[in-house]
């Protein structure tokens, strides 16, 4: 499945949900199966600069495909975070490098990670497309 | 709160809905709804008299001027101060403090000297301090306070000696709502030290009365947008003798007397602190805020603050999971930050959200108290006079299901 292809079937998905108490609820599940994460990668090198709570977000190469990985101390970002994560991931480098999709847009979420700094979410994105320019270029 | 309870109506925002959800807004400790008065006064400068102040010899910029200046006179009043020239406008409390820190330390500091904070200053009456400390080679001690979140008078009396230059105090916490005992700190300070008495009154001049004569202190502090009128202006009081002798830290238009190409002679008081095109239509508005507040009158609005906070505590204390940082003194702002073991405050405050709940999470620019506290962050709840034990009570219930939701 294509990023957008995914994007589209998260858009249906919480569009499902009638208002945003659900639409939490349901991130709040997503957060809580996402339990994978190493503990001794939780520093700052892999924290996503301007989101309120703490964010992280590992890439890692596999098959000439990136996968993510991603944590967050609050619940709610983090369901976020794994949904961003999953859509990125599987993917190859160029296929993230050209896809033109506004997450934060789409998805109506932009509150969760931005109201610290406003550039929270987009510094997410940029740190994922800036993985897969580099894997490319490399 | 009989005669409170109409006053919604003037405030505009309070007709919308947020998540299909009543809004119930408790970030006024953040920025104050503003009154249909307040966005009036704007609109009326930009609709029919707009001109910019001073110098301008036709009818628009007079008018203009007259009721920017006119402004000075009301804060003259609301604040009892002795000469409307002690009014400064400023962009905000914060670049109040910037101005007062970089003009104090040049014209009255030398290296060594001490400044005389509280661990529970908002960033802005620290880092401006930080600044200059370095700059000047100058010492920032911080009083303690204590695990009631007052302050520790002992450790007042042991900071403050003959090295102690400047003491520079909330009047209100933003985070516990304590209200130091101005008076009583003010009276060691003068009885041990010759330092110059600073008034943060980001919080306190929202709610109270503030009377700069009675409190005998030297300057105040603070911002127009927490007091119901526009972003972009605030105030910085001080008595005149200590603002003559200041000299001011920006130059341009409007703060000049005479200008050469070697030197330039300084306007008088205030104009000198006041360079450029100052923000008159927002200090117009804020003219407008101090009179609709005291049209209800400032001790109504101190009244009801304290119905509010004693509410509050009363239905906040048997919240189950819930750590509230709220004073026990006698007297506080209602103003209540909290945090849920295990739950993130970002996480409650989204959730609030969803009930139109409108509410603070993070370090509320008190980050080094939060460090002492061991806490990253909290979610504040603060009341002013237009929410009522209604909003409290929205406020309480979403909280309790927001926690279970959080698991």
């Amino acid at each position: 499945m294509g990023i957008e292809s995914k994007v589209e079937a998260y858009k249906k998905m919480l569009s499902l949900f009638p208002n945003a108490q659900e639409k939490y609820q349901y991130l709040i599940e997503q957060a809580k199966d996402n339990t994978n994460f190493p503990e001794e990668l939780r520093n700052d090198n892999f924290k996503v600069s301007g989101c309120q709570s703490q964010v992280w977000l590992i890439p890692e190469e596999k098959d000439e495909k990136v996968y993510f990985m991603s944590d967050s101390d609050a619940l709610i970002a983090k369901g976020l975070v794994t949904l961003i994560a999953s859509i990125y991931s599987d993917e190859t480098p160029e296929d993230i490098v050209n896809s033109k999709i506004d997450l934060m847009e789409e998805f109506e979420l932009g509150v969760i990670l931005s109201p610290a700094r406003r550039n929270g979410a987009f510094n997410m994105l940029k740190m994922i497309k800036d993985y897969a320019t580099k894997l490319k270029s490399d | 709160m009989k005669e409170f309870e109409n006053i919604k109506k003037d405030f505009p925002i309070f007709t919308r809905e947020v998540n299909s959800k009543k809004l119930t807004y408790l970030d006024s400790g953040a920025t104050a709804q503003k009154p249909q008065s307040v966005i009036d006064a704007m609109n009326n400068v930009y609709m029919n008299t707009n001109a910019n102040v001073h110098r301008g010899t036709y009818v628009l910029s007079a008018e203009t001027t007259q009721l920017y200046e006119g402004v000075r006179n009301k804060c003259k009043r609301f604040l009892n101060a002795f000469h409307s020239d002690e009014i400064i406008f400023t962009k905000g409390a914060t670049e109040g403090f910037n101005f007062l820190a970089n003009s104090i330390s040049k014209k009255f500091l030398k290296p060594g000297d001490e400044i005389l904070l509280t661990e529970i200053e908002h960033h802005a009456n620290i880092i401006p301090w930080q600044m200059v400390a370095k700059q000047h080679q100058l010492e920032i001690q911080y009083i303690t306070v204590n695990d009631d979140f007052s302050v520790d008078m002992d450790d007042l009396k042991n900071k403050v000696s003959n090295k102690t230059k400047i003491v520079s105090i909330t009047g209100e916490s933003n985070l516990s709502g304590l209200l130091p005992d101005i008076k009583t700190i003010r009276n060691i300070v003068k009885e041990n030290s010759d330092a110059l008495f600073i008034l943060d009154g980001a919080q306190l001049v929202p709610h109270r009365k503030v009377d700069v004569q009675e409190l005998g202190i030297d300057f105040v502090v603070f911002s127009g947008h927490k007091l119901l009128g526009p972003t972009g202006i605030g105030v910085v009081w001080g008595k005149l003798d200590l603002l003559n002798e200041l000299d001011p830290v920006s130059g341009g238009g409007d703060m000049i007397e005479e200008v050469y190409f070697d030197r330039a002679t300084w306007a008088p008081v205030p104009h000198k602190f006041e360079a450029g095109t100052p923000p008159y239509v927002e200090a117009i508005g804020l003219g407008a805020a101090i009179d609709y507040l005291e049209n209800i009158t400032m001790e109504k609005v101190s009244d009801h603050s304290d119905k509010l906070r004693a509410y509050a505590q009363n239905i906040f204390s048997d919240l189950d999971r819930v750590n509230v940082i709220h004073t026990n003194e006698e007297f506080a702002g209602c103003t209540f930050s909290m945090h849920v073991d295990g739950i993130h405050a970002t996480d409650i405050s989204l959730m609030l959200d969803t009930y139109g709940v409108a509410v603070r999470a993070g370090h509320h620019c008190v980050q080094p108290f939060h460090r002492k506290l061991g806490i990253d962050a909290t979610f504040r709840a603060t009341g002013y006079i237009y929410n009522d034990e209604n909003d409290l009570d929205v406020f309480k219930d979403a909280l309790v299901s927001s926690i279970e939701m959080l698991g």
